[in-house]
């Protein structure tokens, strides 16, 4: 029974084999459009979270409790770094850094701009969030006073690699200082803060200028996902400062929460499009053959099993539709996961954002099963109307209008 | 096996074009009968053959089938009904397009749940008594209007109703096919012991058949066994 049920819905799918595969290529190409669109969205979102979480808080941030309200040198984490070897050995943590900031004022020989001196372990900072891939211009190297400055601080300063600055600050007792250091990179973060105002020295050689114990630091970065570690943290380390990736960053939380809507919105006009697309097929579709639905009732099929054929033809072009789509989509998303999509002709506007010029896609399993579930129901609901006409259908009047 | 008490039928009840289609219908129908509804065009055969087939109710009155009262069943009951008992001919073929002779004889037999071992065996009986086996693969609109009636009358039969209604089988069949046709639902009624119900005014069908019910207005004015 089961079998001739599905047997006439594959073959009245293709009854009018032009209308079907034309709503099977609407399907397919919305949905991988759709696929895309998603991707590279979280994509912009992913890559800016990576690169904020890299080049800066990591996943948690610990801190001294005063310093994120008065970034003074007083404040700093005492202790840090066998704070940092506790850490290291703990269930979760991937990697653990220790970082010096001090603001001052960072000059050239004509022009001076705010900027944060970052105090870092390059071979550490290496392990915990690849810093060398943040290179845009240079080499990677702190010996002999050297400076790594942020791309759009050097673009103020109008500096480049193998230029000499001058980094003033207050000491740890109170002493106004400065330093000469030779710029032998740039870098680019995306983190819009560090590419403004940062520049990276040694910590050891950060430590000296400002007079801090080496032992001390302001920052204590941590890379772990795991969940349990941040509650960890933060009874182990009451007395400090434990943030997470997310509170340290709420604008990057609104920009995932605004993604999620264009996400939403692109499914929903996707959606209502593959469902407007199966209607007018099932539609018209059903009312050609009315007369043959009012037979097989005359002669004794059930409206059930009809409206089961109805179902399953509906969910055929679905999952025709779905399968192209999802083929298409994903090699789609695995081009713009390699090769990513160029947008170098709005690089400043997508810097001012902490987007790089070059967005790569990211590919889900939930963007196939999410869009699997969701053709599935467009399938279901678009023969709701098309059905009601068979179940009103008097087989007598079939019968009597084909005379 | 049928019997049919005072049966009432009208169309457009209460409405100023009310039609009386069937009026006080008393009629008893035995097992392996080979009978026509008789009559001038409008007289009520069609309705009164749509009424037994459980295709329609009636105003008033009772239907009985195997001493059933089946006048007051629910749709449900009477697709099931339909399903069991009865066979339907009618006069456009109505074969579903998209499956060919085989299945298309055997759709009844699936629905009623026989196995496929069965139903392969029960087509090729019927088609070859109809002389259709040699075109069990062909879809309908590869056959021609007799070939496809005889097609009909296999869905018909193959799953072993006890009634056949047939309405205008030959309408749209010429003379010759016609008697084929005839020829063949006279020797299904012999060789099956089904009771077949015609619905015509084609004097071919006259010919064949045992017994006349003639209908004038819709009420039964003459009912004469050959």
């Amino acid at each position: 029974m089961y079998k001739l049920i599905l047997k006439l819905a594959w073959k009245n799918s293709f009854l009018r084999r032009s209308r079907t595969l034309l709503v099977i290529i609407m399907i397919a190409v919305s949905m991988s459009m759709m696929l895309a669109i998603e991707g590279i969205y979280d994509g912009m979102v992913e890559n800016m979270v990576d690169k904020n979480k890299r080049s800066d808080s990591g996943d948690i941030s610990i801190f001294a409790k005063e310093y994120r309200i008065n970034k003074d040198l007083a404040y700093m984490i005492k202790n840090a770094d066998e704070i940092k070897a506790q850490i290291e050995n703990m269930q979760g943590a991937q990697a653990v850094v220790l970082r010096v900031k001090a603001e001052g004022l960072l000059s050239t020989a004509r022009k001076s701009s705010f900027a944060s001196v970052v105090g870092i372990d390059l071979q550490a900072e290496e392990r915990f969030g690849k810093f060398s891939e943040f290179l845009k211009e240079g080499s990677i190297d702190l010996q002999k006073q050297g400076a790594i400055v942020g791309i759009e601080l050097a673009k103020t300063l109008k500096v480049g690699v193998g230029s000499k600055v001058v980094f003033s600050t207050q000491d740890i007792r109170g002493e106004i200082n400065s330093i000469a250091l030779y710029v032998r990179a740039i870098v680019q973060t995306t983190n819009i803060s560090l590419d403004n105002s940062a520049i990276f020295i040694d910590i050891n050689q950060l430590h000296k200028f400002l007079g801090t114990d080496s032992k001390n630091a302001m920052q204590i970065a941590i890379r772990g996902e795991d969940k349990e570690l941040y509650g960890k943290l933060k009874i182990a380390f009451a007395n400090l400062d434990v943030k997470s990736f997310l509170e340290l960053q709420p604008m990057i939380k609104q920009m995932q929460d605004l993604m999620i809507i264009f996400n939403s919105v692109t499914f929903l006009i996707v959606m209502g499009v593959v469902f407007i697309g199966i209607f007018g097929v099932m539609y018209v579709s059903i009312l050609d053959r009315v007369r043959e639905f009012g037979i097989m009732i005359s002669v004794g099929m059930h409206y059930k099993y009809i409206r089961l054929q109805i179902f399953l033809e509906s969910i055929v072009i679905g999952v025709l539709g779905y399968l192209s789509g999802a083929v298409l989509g994903a090699v789609l998303l695995t081009y713009l996961e390699h090769y990513g999509i160029d947008l170098s002709a709005f690089s400043d506007a997508l810097a001012t954002w902490g987007y790089e010029a070059v967005i790569y896609a990211t590919i889900k399993v939930s963007y196939f099963t999410t869009t699997l579930g969701a053709i599935m129901a467009a399938s279901i609901f678009s023969v709701i109307i098309p059905l009601r006409k068979i179940k009103k259908l008097n087989p007598i009047e079939v019968i009597k209008a084909e005379k | 096996m049928i019997k049919l008490q005072n049966v009432n039928k009208y169309f457009f009840k209460g409405e100023p074009r009310e039609v009386h289609a069937l009026r006080d219908i008393n009629l008893s129908i035995e097992a392996g009968e080979f009978t026509l509804f008789g009559g001038s065009s409008g007289c009520g055969k069609t309705t009164l053959l749509n009424i037994i087939g459980a295709l329609d109710s009636c105003d008033s009155g009772k239907i009985y089938l195997q001493d059933k009262e089946i006048g007051s069943l629910d749709e449900e009951s009477r697709t099931t009904l339909r399903l069991n008992e009865l066979g339907f001919v009618f006069q456009a073929y109505n074969l579903i397009p998209v499956l060919n002779v085989e299945e298309n004889i055997g759709f009844v037999m699936r629905l009623r749940g026989f196995s496929d071992k069965e139903i392969k065996q029960r087509v090729l009986e019927v088609a070859t008594l109809l002389e259709i086996d040699n075109k069990l693969k062909s879809l309908p609109n590869a056959l021609s209007g007799g070939q496809q009636q005889r097609v009909a009358v296999a869905r018909a039969v193959a799953a072993k109703p006890k009634i056949i209604l047939a309405d205008e089988p030959t309408a749209n069949l010429d003379s010759n096919n016609s008697k084929i046709l005839m020829n063949m639902m006279r020797e299904l009624n012999e060789k099956e012991g089904v009771s077949i119900l015609f619905a015509s005014h084609d004097e071919l069908i006259m010919e064949s058949v045992r017994r006349i019910v003639t209908l004038n207005d819709g009420a039964i004015v003459d009912d004469n066994e050959m």
